[in-house]
């Protein structure tokens, strides 16, 4: 990148808000995944009308934006694989308005996720899709990867609560989509056209949220089950029993090893534990829901179940699903956390598989998931520095995928396609629509200059 | 594999395990004020990765980032691969000045204390008008901030400790010199010695120190072994405190501010708390308090290396204080009270002191 390019970059943000140092370089070169490549430079823009500056100017000297939120992306989305610059929207971190009366919040991009949830506490509302990295990941980033979370089987995800957006184009122009009513069928569906398109057709400057009340009570129990696929029965028949839990959550045999291994928790080294929540807004609701979902644990074979009768034990039962992301990162020094889904019905049929490719491949791939929306995070623990695991891995993941994808499955429930997954997208959708997918692209960014390389658009 | 850096053969295995998730975001205090991904632990994990693939030496340039570091260990606590960045860059911080690259503020540290027994390079501590280097029980070993910097809360613990009768004696003290250790140099034995010295001629039992940091450096350091092979207990003032029952009581609203010698790296958040709740019934929590208290950017020698950022630092941590609407901040560390008193706006009403400081307040009112 040339002098010119960085002086242009620093009238408009500001010396103080450009880098090229070293320093910030390498940082930047990275997110939670596996994929490293390091930018140009960097900038922290706080207004959209710089956005859109940087826009105009990468357009017009055709040099790759990368934007970037918290940079928790466990598939490379924020990875700035063709150099360029790095847009660090962190900056932009001001929650504009709340409006209760009529459901909306109004955020820049860099607000974190858990600063919303505190926002709105004192209301009794909620933003629901609660991602695991909720205490540090930003609402651009989650409307960008269209997040999920825990609550993804009653609540939905990212794209079910935002309303209206505000988007610089790639040629610079400044896109306003969607409205602040509740129900709008007023053209195209230009918001959801953003929600997660991984930061490749615009660069998201205000979201409009919708919110919800939040049910202040809520039931906690767990089950142990000897065979997966008893828990997968368990799941399919709460699915369709009319209630639906505000958490169904799994952890597989080789979790709770390494939980017991690395804890004092000693946990029934089953095949699968279940934990469910229900919410409502009296014990009555809740517990009446919960009732019918230890019903269907105990008809399936739970080997254990147990209910807690407070706070405290419902965040006891909470642990072993809690502490398992902790724990599996301390079995090597790389994780890849895996993300897909498959229909609710295949769930058992998923975990056996992965069961199967990690012993065939002779590696550690315990499994968490959110079971009753049919989302699993196989974790692949392995060294890095170990060419040979390293291959295994790449093996077990192409074969993974081509599981997921015959089950009837997609190649990701919520982390997104980056670059991890780029190569994969051949095996979910047809060239009709990799066709459409490219033209989109070329529509919005003819260039190529937002966050190339990504979703496998590149032909 | 022998790495080129000491770091490297100490540390290898955590750097790697750092797996870029990113919480430590959440709780970094210099990336919570700057928002520069470079400076929070991951960013630094990144940076030394790049070190051992021997794609980048340790030099001038890693300096800005590897050197404003608080050690707060927020990160620590927050992180779920079991990683321990300040022990790290530590360790990184020694093999930096070993190789010639240091932020001038830490070897100008260094070089006073070569030179004098505090690290303000003053000549005359305040004399406190206590006899020093007696026989007695328990040695009252103050520090350098509450000596040079913040002696009405140094004076104010004497009053105490005279008031509950303690058998104690001052000595000549020189600093600790603990901090050394932080900003890559080792403890100066010439300090430690005469400290060491001092201590046991005073045939005492215990040290009760003004300041959580010495504490540790007493507990922890080997250059200070010989007074726990000599059977000595070394305490923070608030644990020897705790078990007293002034009889004050104030209805003014107070909170306390977690350091983090005392919190994250001792696990001590009940005691002082305990006496708080003792003498002040009205007492409220900041929003990030124990193990999750915001630092007060002092640290770590960001106080002296990067100044403006130290004390935004601390403001950050006195909105916490405005939110809840207390009136007192109380803390247990010299330190973290002229930090946060440096960074007080002229709005901002409420109090800061010591614990004992208020206490002796409370006292001397009654």
């Amino acid at each position: 990148m040339n002098k010119e390019i960085k002086q242009s970059l620093k009238d408009i943000v500001g010396d103080e808000n450009f880098t090229d140092s070293l320093i910030d370089r390498i940082a930047y070169a990275k997110d939670a995944s596996e994929h490293q490549h390091r930018p140009d430079a960097a900038v922290w823009p706080i207004s959209t009308q710089q956005v859109s500056d940087i826009m105009k100017l990468a357009n017009r000297e055709k040099f790759p934006v990368v934007p970037r939120g918290a940079g928790t992306s466990l598939a490379g989305l924020a990875v700035p694989e063709e150099g360029g610059v790095i847009l660090d929207l962190g900056r932009m971190d001001k929650i504009i308005s709340i409006n209760i009366e009529d459901r909306l919040a109004v955020v820049q991009p860099g607000v974190i996720y858990a600063e919303l949830d505190r926002t709105l506490s004192p209301h009794g509302f909620f933003f629901p899709p609660d991602p695991a990295s909720g205490s540090v990941c930003t609402l651009g980033g989650n409307v960008a990867t269209n997040a999920g979370g825990i609550k993804g089987a009653k609540y939905g995800t990212t794209k079910d609560y935002v309303l209206a957006l505000e988007v610089v184009l790639p040629d610079g122009r400044i896109l306003h989509t969607g409205s602040r009513c509740m129900k709008s069928v007023s053209g195209y569906d230009l918001t959801k056209l953003f929600v997660g398109s991984e930061g490749t057709l615009g660069v998201i400057t205000e979201i409009t949220f919708k919110v919800n009340p939040k049910p202040p009570m809520t039931s906690t129990a767990m089950a142990n089950f000897e065979t997966l696929e008893d828990a997968g029965r368990a799941v399919s028949e709460i699915m369709h029993s009319g209630i639906i839990p505000s958490a169904l959550e799994v952890v597989d045999q080789q979790s709770l090893m390494a939980i017991n291994q690395n804890t004092d928790l000693n946990l029934p080294e089953v095949e699968a534990l279940l934990v469910a929540e229900t919410d409502g807004y009296t014990r009555e609701e809740t517990e009446f829901q919960m009732a019918k979902i230890v019903s269907i644990f105990e008809k399936n074979n739970a080997t254990m179940t147990r209910q807690a009768d407070s706070k405290e034990e419902a965040e006891a039962l909470w642990t072993a699903r809690k502490s398992a992301y902790g724990v599996v990162a301390r079995i090597n020094n790389n994780l890849l956390v895996e993300d897909l889904a498959v229909p609710m019905s295949k769930v058992p049929d998923m975990l056996r598989s992965i069961s199967e490719l990690a012993k065939k491949h002779h590696l550690a791939m315990p499994t968490v998931g959110h079971a009753g929306d049919g989302n699993l995070h196989p974790v692949v623990c392995f060294d890095g520095t170990d060419p040979d695991q390293v291959r295994r891995v790449e093996e077990a993941s192409e074969e993974l995928f081509k599981k997921v994808i015959e089950l009837g499955g997609t190649l990701t429930g919520e982390h997104g396609i980056g670059l991890a997954k780029a190569h994969f997208m051949v095996l979910e959708h047809d060239e009709t629509s990799m066709d459409v997918m490219r033209s989109m692209k070329k529509l919005f960014d003819p260039n190529n200059i937002l966050n190339p390389g990504k979703m496998g658009l590149e032909v | 594999m022998e790495g080129k850096y000491e770091f490297e053969n100490k540390f290898r295995d955590q750097v790697l395990r750092c797996s870029s998730c990113g919480f430590c975001r959440a709780v970094c205090p210099v990336f919570g004020l700057t928002k520069r991904p470079a400076l929070n632990a991951r960013g630094k994990m990144l940076i030394l990765k790049e070190v051992m693939d021997g794609n980048v030496e340790l030099n001038d340039e890693l300096v800005e980032t590897l050197f404003q570091c608080t050690t707060c260990a927020s990160c620590t606590n927050q992180c779920p691969s079991g990683v321990n960045p300040p022990e790290i860059i530590k360790q990184v911080r020694k093999d930096m000045v070993h190789s010639g690259t240091c932020h001038p503020a830490f070897e100008g540290m260094n070089r006073v204390l070569e030179e004098y027994s505090n690290i303000y390079g003053e000549d005359e501590p305040e004399d406190f008008e206590r006899e020093r280097n007696k026989k007695a029980e328990i040695v009252f070993f103050i520090g350098c901030v509450g000596s040079y910097r913040e002696d009405e809360a140094t004076l104010a613990t004497l009053h105490i400790l005279d008031h509950l009768q303690v058998d104690y004696t001052l000595i000549d003290e020189v600093c600790c010199s603990g901090a050394l250790e932080d900003v890559g140099f080792n403890v100066n034995q010439r300090l430690s010695q005469k400290n060491v010295d001092l201590i046991l001629a005073t045939g005492a039992k215990t040290v009760i120190t003004g300041c959580p940091y010495c504490s540790r450096t007493f507990n922890n350091k080997t250059e200070y072994s010989a007074l726990k092979d000599a059977g000595l207990d070394i305490i923070h003032v608030s644990r020897f405190l705790k078990d007293f029952d002034f009889g004050v009581k104030t209805d003014q609203w107070v909170t306390y501010h977690d350091p983090c010698d005392l919190g994250r790296h001792c696990d001590i958040y009940d005691e002082p708390r305990e006496i708080i709740r003792g003498i002040a019934p009205n007492f409220v929590e900041m929003r990030h308090n124990r193990a999750d208290a915001l630092c007060c950017g002092a640290g770590g020698g960001v106080r002296g290396a990067f100044p403006k950022n130290s004390i935004a630092m601390a403001r950050r941590r006195l909105e916490e204080v405005e939110e809840i609407g207390a009136e007192v901040v109380l803390t247990e560390c010299n330190s973290c009270v002229h930090n946060l008193k440096n960074a007080k706006l002229r709005a901002q009403k409420f109090k800061i002191y010591t614990t004992t400081q208020f206490l002796n307040q409370l006292l001397e009112a009654s």
